[in-house]
């Protein structure tokens, strides 16, 4: 009963954003199938995918947008952003210009999320060390000045993919819990489940479940 | 023993005598004592044991002693005999006394022996019964056992009756699903039981059985419809009991129907109230605004009420897949599709509403463009997930599409009827007019918008041909009536910059092909006009035109040309004068009109074709000149150029 899949007491939103051809479709791809799609199509407008996770013992479910890197698309891609508690901002390390527009989609995400909404970075590609074109340490200091989490991640081997969501996550789960992300809001990003299934539950959750059960 | 002791003195007082007495073999008293010396006293047991026994009363050897012994011993002997008769007396009247007792117990004996004889035919009977049901009762076990096995698998234990039928509002768990399965096998079992010879109680359990099923799931059905009228809130909470119930009620399609619906419309509760808070109140503090705060920026407000829908259909599918993960009814995609359906039909009004009114407060022709555009995007994206059954919200947002389509079109129509109730004049230089350039301008953004849009290609293609055609056809027009008044030179001219100016504007696009051929192939009738004009313009201006009109013109019966008047010797030689002046610098006899093409390759095109058409109609003068027949003098010095001098000057 309580290996049910759809056990879960949180629901994230996600969105992934960031230039055309970075890799977000195969980040989210490896994350939710655990494979790389080696022909990844453009996306067309925005695909979405679902995975559950566990962070800090609580079964969270990630709803993720992913969108189109295409610039026709982002009149529409603009629209997603709104309640996402978490946001995949992806450049490429072997290209430096998408590094380069990190600034412009970053101003977006500000402006069209809430101020809670967790936003880390992750330099994709980290295999293709050899044609690196973005150091480490810069883009480390770029996320530490713009207050962003920052990881290098590679959607084909797999590295830092799965750490990449969870870390984002686990933030969202530490605003729940002190507070600052209110889940009686519309569009917070985050559901909660107050009934919780008759399966075993922590009592850790007790404490959001009291703001979240008027909802 | 006390017989023999009285004997032994008797012996040894012989035996003494005997010693006393003689010897002699034969003497008795001799044989006896010889025979008292043979005796062996320590191995004869009896004699000692007299002696014994002598020993304990014979105390006093003396004188006295010794002859009363015999006396003292057969008194002694004679009390012992009392004694012993004494005890044997008493002795005897015990035995008699355990004779009489053993005779009363043999008589006892005998009557119980006779009683139990009795009883024994008394009872003979009772154990037979007894026996008999005995093996009655062992019969009755086994059957016990198989009744007992019968029940356990044709029955439904207390505790499973209990928890079917429960209370009205009890809750369902674990336990009721085992019981509802059970059910349902008994059910299936007893079929078994009809095809042999049991089948009234086959009859009767099947019977019981689906009488039991029916209440079961409907209470099953009663719980369910709860748990889904429920589930109100923004947050759907799935329990794999509710699952469970789903799966179990696919066996009775009209209540799986019913709690599908009643899901349905709780769901759309949900989501209408989840687009409503959206539109209006916006995220925690108010970030992200609210999407009505956008309104004044149509592209922006229609974007994000139909992502919202979109990801408000994805949930809410995901939420059915939940619920319905475990029924393997055929159709359950169908199913999801039409509860989807169902669910989003609830948005359909406020967003119809609120779409309308930004349409019909005509935003213009590339904002409708684009929003025609964005609606047939999300028209696609959102019938990936909800499929293709007639959903009202696809159907709403189809209605929408075509609204602000046909709107787009009024608007490009009324642009163009405009254009033609005030035909412009052209300008003085002939290029195109201001409102030839402003409607290639929304074309451009028009195409442009199309360009970006998210629609696939083939539906754009089909798009195009109708914006060309409501774009251009109008403009064509207009340009030709516009040029009406205008001469020959000025109005092949001004077509020319016009058609350029459009051919350019759609050359930067995709599917423009067709009309790029035609407007090229309008572009190069009016070039030829173009390319005769500058022709006749140098030959008039050269002086050629007349004598070239005069070559032309003759005719062999009129005789050689020469002598034709103003086509003698000293005519042809002032206009071949004027001709070289004009060979020496080409460049300064050009058309005014020529000055005002926008395109430089299409005047220089002119330039080279007209050119060559000089060149040709001075070949032509020149070989009629040099003909003898025409009676020329001094060939070398009326004509010093050859056509091919000419050629290469002019090239």
């Amino acid at each position: 009963m309580t290996a049910a899949p759809y056990n879960y007491s949180y629901i994230f939103k996600y969105i992934i954003i960031g230039d055309m051809g970075v890799g977000k479709s195969c980040l989210l791809h490896q994350f939710t199938e655990k494979k790389f799609m080696a022909d990844c199509p453009h996306t067309i407008g925005v695909e979405f995918g679902t995975r559950i996770m566990e962070v800090h013992g609580q079964k969270v479910k990630l709803q993720i947008w992913d969108t189109a890197g295409q610039e026709r698309f982002r009149a529409v891609t603009r629209s997603y952003y709104r309640g996402a508690a978490g946001a995949l901002m992806v450049y490429d390390i072997t290209r430096r210009s998408t590094y380069n527009h990190l600034s412009s989609w970053l101003t977006d995400a500000r402006n069209l999320t809430n101020p809670n909404t967790v936003i880390i970075l992750i330099g994709n590609k980290a295999d293709l060390e050899a044609q690196r074109d973005v150091t480490y340490e810069e883009a480390k200091q770029f996320a530490e000045e713009n207050g962003l989490l920052f990881l290098e991640a590679s959607a084909k081997t797999g590295e830092n993919v799965e750490e990449a969501f969870l870390e984002a996550a686990k933030r969202i789960y530490q605003n729940i819990q002190d507070g600052s992300l209110d889940l009686n809001a519309a569009e917070s990003g985050v559901q909660h489940k107050p009934s919780a299934p008759q399966g075993g539950r922590l009592n850790a959750d007790s404490q959001p479940a009291k703001e979240g059960c008027s909802c | 023993m006390a017989d023999v002791k009285v004997e032994v003195p008797t012996d040894s007082s012989a035996v003494i005598h005997s010693s006393s007495a003689a010897s002699q073999p034969n003497n008795p008293l001799s044989r006896k004592l010889n025979k008292i010396l043979e005796t062996r006293l320590d191995s004869d047991k009896e004699m000692l044991e007299a002696l014994k026994a002598l020993s304990v009363f014979f105390t006093e050897n003396s004188l006295r002693t010794r002859r009363n012994l015999r006396g003292d011993i057969e008194r002694r002997s004679l009390s012992i005999n009392e004694e012993f008769a004494r005890i044997f007396k008493e002795v005897k009247e015990e035995l008699e006394s355990v004779n009489e007792d053993v005779q009363a117990m043999s008589t006892c004996c005998e009557e119980m022996t006779s009683r139990l004889k009795a009883a024994k035919e008394q009872t003979q009977d009772l154990i037979v019964k007894t026996n008999k049901l005995q093996g009655e009762n062992h019969r009755l076990e086994v059957r016990a056992q198989v009744a007992q096995a019968f029940l356990a698998k044709f029955q439904l234990s207390n505790e499973e009756m209990a928890t079917l039928r429960g209370s009205r509002d009890a809750p369902i768990t674990e336990d009721f699903f085992k019981a509802l399965s059970r059910v349902k096998h008994i059910h299936e079992d007893v079929k078994i039981l009809l095809r042999t010879n049991q089948q009234t109680a086959g009859l009767e359990i099947m019977e019981q059985m689906a009488v039991l099923q029916e209440t079961s799931y409907e209470q099953l059905y009663r719980w369910a419809q709860n748990e889904c009228r429920g589930l109100t809130q923004e947050t759907c909470d799935i329990s794999p009991v509710l699952t469970q119930a789903m799966e179990a009620l696919q066996d009775r399609p009209v209540l799986y129907k019913y709690t599908l619906d009643e899901f349905g419309t709780a769901r759309r509760c949900a989501v209408v109230r989840g687009f409503i808070d959206a539109l209006t109140r916006g995220g925690p503090g108010g970030t992200p605004r609210p999407i009505e705060m956008h309104s004044h920026d149509p592209m922006r407000y229609v974007g994000d009420m139909l992502a919202w829908l979109h990801q408000a259909t994805a949930s809410e599918k995901e939420h059915l897949e939940a619920l319905l993960k475990q029924v393997t009814l055929q159709g359950v995609e169908e199913n999801m599709q039409e509860v989807v359906g169902h669910i989003t039909e609830g948005v359909c009004r406020p967003l119809k509403v609120r779409i309308e009114q930004v349409i019909v407060a005509e935003p213009g022709a590339v904002l409708l463009y684009k929003l025609s555009n964005l609606l047939k995007f999300y028209h696609h994206t959102i019938s990936s997930i909800i499929g293709t059954s007639v959903a009202s919200l696809l159907i709403t947002i189809e209605e929408m599409h075509i609204l602000s389509k046909k709107m787009f079109f009024n608007s490009l129509s009324l642009h163009a009827s405009r254009l033609m109730d005030k035909v412009e004049l052209p300008p003085a230089d002939l290029g195109p007019t201001a409102s030839l350039t402003q409607t290639l301008s929304l074309l451009r953004e028009v195409l442009a918008s199309h360009d970006s849009s998210v629609v696939p290609l083939d539906a754009r293609q089909a798009d195009f041909a109708q914006v060309l055609s409501c774009i251009l056809d109008p403009l064509l027009q207009l340009c030709t009536v516009s040029a009406s008044n205008l001469g020959t030179a000025d109005m092949a001219s001004y077509m020319v910059n016009s058609l350029y100016v459009m051919k350019t504007t759609l050359a930067l696009f995709e599917f423009t092909d067709k009309r790029l051929e035609m407007l090229e192939f309008q572009i190069e009738a009016h070039l030829d006009t173009l390319i005769n004009e500058q022709a006749s313009y140098v030959l008039t201006r050269a002086g050629l035109s007349y004598i070239y009109s005069g070559v032309q013109q003759h005719s062999a019966e009129q005789g050689p040309l020469s002598l034709l008047p103003s086509m003698d010797s000293s005519s042809v030689k002032a206009a071949m004068v004027q001709f070289d002046r004009y060979l020496s610098s080409p460049d300064t006899l050009v058309m005014p009109q020529l000055n005002f093409l926008l395109s430089a390759a299409i005047k220089e095109q002119i330039f080279r074709q007209s050119t060559e058409l000089v060149c040709r109609a001075y070949g032509e003068v020149y070989t009629a000149l040099t003909s003898p027949a025409n009676g020329y003098k001094d060939l070398e010095n009326l004509l010093p150029r050859s056509p091919k001098q000419v050629q290469s000057l002019l090239s």
